[in-house]
């Protein structure tokens, strides 16, 4: 609880002092000693959902002057010799703790099953309910008694609301789910209710329970009660959600869309110690007017992608935060009468960044219209192997359901080492 | 059967007692019988085992795990007080009685059977009629099972229960294995892409066995269920040739599909018209074939040398919903390497199920007379902890979405509106009270056949929500919040809180701490009155069946 007090006090400061000197006030929020007690040294995940599918070959893998090219042109980056589109001017000179998969060849061309395959990395099959990478993640690196949340999940529209399940590994697990709006339901206390009630009335309830609880020995019971001693330092978490706590000039790096918001919320997230948040940016299904959509949107991701990992960097957090861009599948090299590009997940792209991950590489190769993995083809699990190895966990490692083992990441999955720091 | 007539000539004595009060059955032993068989098989492994099972709860515990296990929610004031005001002589079968034949049971029998069929998918209003209509007439199982395997064969009048195969027609593997989960307790999906890789009983003929059942199967645009004329499931064997599955049931009794009574040219004809019906709400439904494969299955599946499965599932599936799990578990995995720890009274209860004509009414009130049902929780000592596998305590069992929507609804009505309800047209009330319980239900998260866990989310809605403080909590006349109100006395309305709530007696240490409380907030009386009430319904001991 100090912490909490200790943090929100110097956030009040940092709002207080944002006109006289902004740096100072992330200067001293990222001072080795205060940060390292923020994030409790714990490694975080912020996935960064493009919900419909992405096109490769207008964000990571152009291929300008095929047929199949589209109008926009490719840039170079700060990585000798490695290119990407011209759509990502910002992210070009920033991919020095970043490294690109051109190679994904996951097969489904669903949205719906391509889903459930990008979120739990591997096919479903009737009969066990397998969770999603968040529920994993923070199953992995979460603390039982955590005073935030294991796992927040955001999206922009309708398109990235699907909310996944933490299957086997049980409803412990499922994810802090926000809404319409920023802040997570019922976070806040009721107005019919003084602070001071509402504290006693739970000290009220846990005397209550612990003479039901006590010489009881059923997990069950217990995760309840685990449950109730979570609510108050979750709802003393609100602040994260408020970014109005930050600085104008961190706001505006960001940008004022929805996504720059959610994702400046998810660096909040990360250094108080959440172990995974997600983001999702919906619309990128783009069947008609690919070339416009991918303006808008890589305009947007190029500018929340880069302050984030800027952010990340100046604070000492990126290299324990894993930051990954994914979405369910690619998009056709092929452009249709709509000028659109319809659902494609036989060669297309992925970025991971930060913690575990050695930047500047480009993974994989696609044909030169962009129609086959040529080199270095991964599937889901493939790359669900290479999430955890970044994060230090063993990817084959094994979940017992009933008497079948259950690896992390699918059956005869291999992380990609040359991604690997 | 003949063990238990070897038992009554033993103590036939001590039975004599509740002679009088013996419901009739059709067939087989009364159900005071069945319950003695279950209470003997319990205790002989107990003694084998040499272990000591828990004590019998109280009558106030009793009845509270009863009614929220037979009537789906918590008892109400009144019930209480009748109950540990009741002649004592056999209250306990009078009452379990009683609810068995009340208009409760049937709605939560069918809140239940929901759960299981629907598999937590979807909510359908229709179906969920359907369902009721069937619990209220006490439907046997079997005849259930084939309604809702074979909807087409029910009057086109009634076409709710389709709900079942209808979320299922778009995808055979779920088809495959939620039946099989389903209806016979075997989950063959590991044995899709090679023979099960543990279990030496599931090969992978028996999982596209199963699927050719139900590949044929399809749904109209209009959603009739129909069934093709040809078609059996191909699959790469372990040696990398290519099968096509025969029908063969988990048994592994086949059945042969006989020649095709149509040229090429009309077999071609009749899948154009299957084609368009899929596509087109207009388009006329297509013939049904004389060869049905799914209608085999049920059959199949229903026949005297192969009912074992699917007696043993529902028998088992029924025991697990009052124990926490089943004399088999976990409750999908049938077969021969999971052993179940009661094999002699998994063998008496679904033979007596099956001789009863599928009667789960008569299972359910053997099963809530016996001793281990009554047994109290286990709580910590220096002893090993007991196997769970020897029922030799009560599990406490989260209460199913449906339970605490349920009991928050009863929580918030005052004791004396709930009289006035109970004495007259309670079954509209519960009518009601369900769909008051929907909205609520659906929020909450299903418990797993495993070990469940409470998510914070719940704790957060609990803590904050408004519906708790508006509603459920909310201060006006009839509701418990303004019946207490009324009350002078601190330690009475301590009393009925806990009456309500809880369903037992507060004890001293309790009555003082929430009597503290009330009085150190004299100047909001009515907020302290609802903060000990939210205190004793966000308490484990309220959300849990214990």
């Amino acid at each position: 609880m100090n912490q909490m007090i200790n943090r929100r006090a110097l956030l009040r400061a940092a709002g207080a002092t944002a006109v006289v000197s902004n740096m100072a006030a992330i200067d001293a929020l990222s001072q080795p000693s205060f940060a390292s007690e923020l994030a409790r040294g714990e490694k975080s995940v912020i996935l960064l959902w493009l919900a419909g599918g992405a096109s490769q070959l207008e964000t990571w893998d152009p291929k300008p002057g095929r047929l199949t090219g589209g109008p926009f042109s490719k840039i170079q980056t700060c990585i000798p010799g490695v290119e990407i589109s011209e759509l990502l001017p910002k992210m070009s000179t920033r991919l020095d703790e970043t490294a690109i998969i051109r190679s994904l060849n996951t097969k489904i061309g669903d949205h719906g099953q391509a889903y459930e395959l990008m979120d739990r990395g591997r096919v479903g099959e009737p009969g066990v309910r397998f969770p999603h990478l968040g529920a994993i993640i923070s199953h992995e690196l979460g603390q039982i008694d955590s005073r935030v949340p294991d796992y927040v999940s955001m999206y922009t529209s309708t398109e990235g609301r699907r909310q996944g399940s933490a299957g086997f590994l049980g409803a412990r697990y499922n994810p802090m789910f926000l809404t319409e709006k920023m802040m997570p339901e019922n976070i806040g206390r009721h107005d019919a209710i003084s602070q001071v009630d509402h504290q006693d009335r739970a000290a009220l309830r846990d005397f209550l329970a612990k003479r039901f609880v006590r010489d009881l020995k059923n997990p069950s019971v217990h995760s309840h009660e685990n449950a109730y001693e979570r609510v108050h330092g979750l709802m003393a978490c609100d602040y994260l959600f408020d970014i109005d706590k930050e600085p104008q000039s961190m706001r505006d790096h960001y940008g004022p869309t929805q996504f720059g918001q959610q994702c400046l919320i998810a660096r909040r997230l990360v250094e108080a110690g959440v172990p995974f948040v997600k983001v999702a940016r919906a619309w990128w299904d783009s069947h008609g007017q690919n070339f416009e959509t991918h303006q808008e949107l890589c305009a947007d991701l190029d500018q929340c992608m880069s302050a984030l990992l800027d952010d990340l960097k100046q604070r000492g957090l990126l290299e324990k935060t894993l930051v990954i861009t994914l979405g369910e599948f690619g998009r056709t090299p092929q452009i249709n009468g709509s000028l659109g590009r319809d659902h494609f997940a036989n060669a297309w792209s992925c970025t991971l960044s930060g913690c575990g991950i050695r930047g500047g590489v480009v993974h994989g190769k696609t044909d030169e219209d962009g129609q086959s993995v040529v080199e270095g083809e991964m599937n889901a699990g493939d790359l669900f192997a290479t999430i955890f190895a970044a994060l230090g966990i063993e990817h084959d490692k094994e979940y017992m359901v009933g008497s079948r083992p259950v690896p992390l990441s699918d059956f005869g999955s291999t992380p990609c080492r040359e991604v690997l720091a | 059967m003949r063990l238990a007539h070897c038992w009554i000539l033993s103590v036939g004595v001590a039975c004599l007692s509740v002679v009088c009060l013996r419901p009739q059955t059709s067939l087989g032993s009364d159900v005071y019988e069945l319950a003695k068989r279950i209470d003997r098989h319990i205790d002989a492994r107990l003694r084998s085992e040499e272990i000591t099972p828990t004590d019998f709860v109280d009558h106030a515990a009793f009845l509270r795990r009863v009614t929220l296990d037979l009537a789906g929610r918590i008892p109400t004031q009144s019930e209480l007080d009748d109950y540990l005001n009741a002649e004592p002589r056999d209250r306990k079968q009078r009452l379990v009685k009683r609810l068995i034949e009340s208009p409760d049971f049937a709605y939560h029998q069918r809140n239940q059977l929901d759960i299981l069929l629907l598999l937590r998918q979807e909510h359908n209003d229709k179906w969920r009629e359907y369902l009721l209509e069937a619990t209220r007439d006490n439907r046997p199982w079997d005849r259930l099972f084939r309604e809702i395997m074979l909807p087409e064969e029910s009057p086109s009048s009634d076409p709710r229960p389709v709900a079942f195969l209808k979320r299922r027609t778009n995808d055979l593997d779920a088809m495959t294995n939620d039946s099989s989960v389903t209806w016979f307790g075997v989950n063959v999906a590991c044995a899709k892409c090679h023979d099960h890789p543990l279990v030496s009983d599931w090969t992978q003929a028996h999982y596209y066995g199963m699927a050719a059942f139900f590949q044929r199967t399809f749904q109209t645009r209009k959603g009739f269920i129909g069934e093709r004329f040809d078609g059996r499931p191909k699959f790469t064997d372990e040696n990398g040739e290519q099968q096509e599955a025969e029908f063969m049931f988990l048994t592994g009794t086949k059945v042969a599909d006989p020649p095709l009574e149509f040229s090429e040219e009309e077999l071609k004809q009749l899948n154009e018209q299957i084609k368009q019906a899929e596509r087109d709400d207009k388009a006329e439904v297509p013939p049904r074939p004389d060869f049905r494969p799914r209608a085999r299955l049920v059959e199949l599946a229903l026949s005297d040398d192969q009912q074992q499965f699917f007696a043993r599932n529902i028998t088992n599936r029924i025991w697990a919903r009052f124990f926490g799990r089943g004399i088999v578990h976990p409750l999908d995995q049938m077969h021969s390497e999971n052993p179940p720890s009661h094999p002699e009274l998994l063998s008496e209860l679904s033979d007596d199920l099956r001789e009863s004509g599928y009667d789960l009414r008569r299972l359910i009130h053997a099963i809530v007379l016996s001793e281990p049902y009554a047994r109290s929780v286990e709580r910590a000592s220096d002893a090993a902890p007991m196997p769970p596998e020897l029922f030799a305590a009560a599990v406490p069992r989260p209460l199913s979405p449906r339970q605490l929507a349920l009991s928050l609804r009863m929580v918030s009505i005052g004791p004396e509106k709930m009289l006035q309800w109970q004495s007259n047209e309670w079954e509209k009330q519960r009518e009601q009270l369900e769909r008051q319980a929907d909205g609520l239900a659906r929020s909450l998260v299903i418990p797993d056949d495993d070990e469940f866990q409470v998510p914070v989310s719940e704790a957060l809605w609990f803590s904050n929500n408004q519906t708790i403080e508006n509603d459920i909590l909310n201060g006006s006349g009839d509701r418990l919040v303004g019946y207490l109100k009324t009350l002078e006395s601190d330690s009475q309305l301590v009393s009925v809180a806990v009456k309500v709530i809880l369903s037992r007696e507060a004890d001293d240490e309790e009555t003082q701490a929430m009597a503290t409380y009330l009085r150190s907030r004299t100047d909001r009386r009515e907020q302290a009155i609802k903060q000990i009430l939210w205190s004793l319904l966000g308490s484990p001991e309220f959300r849990f069946n214990h």
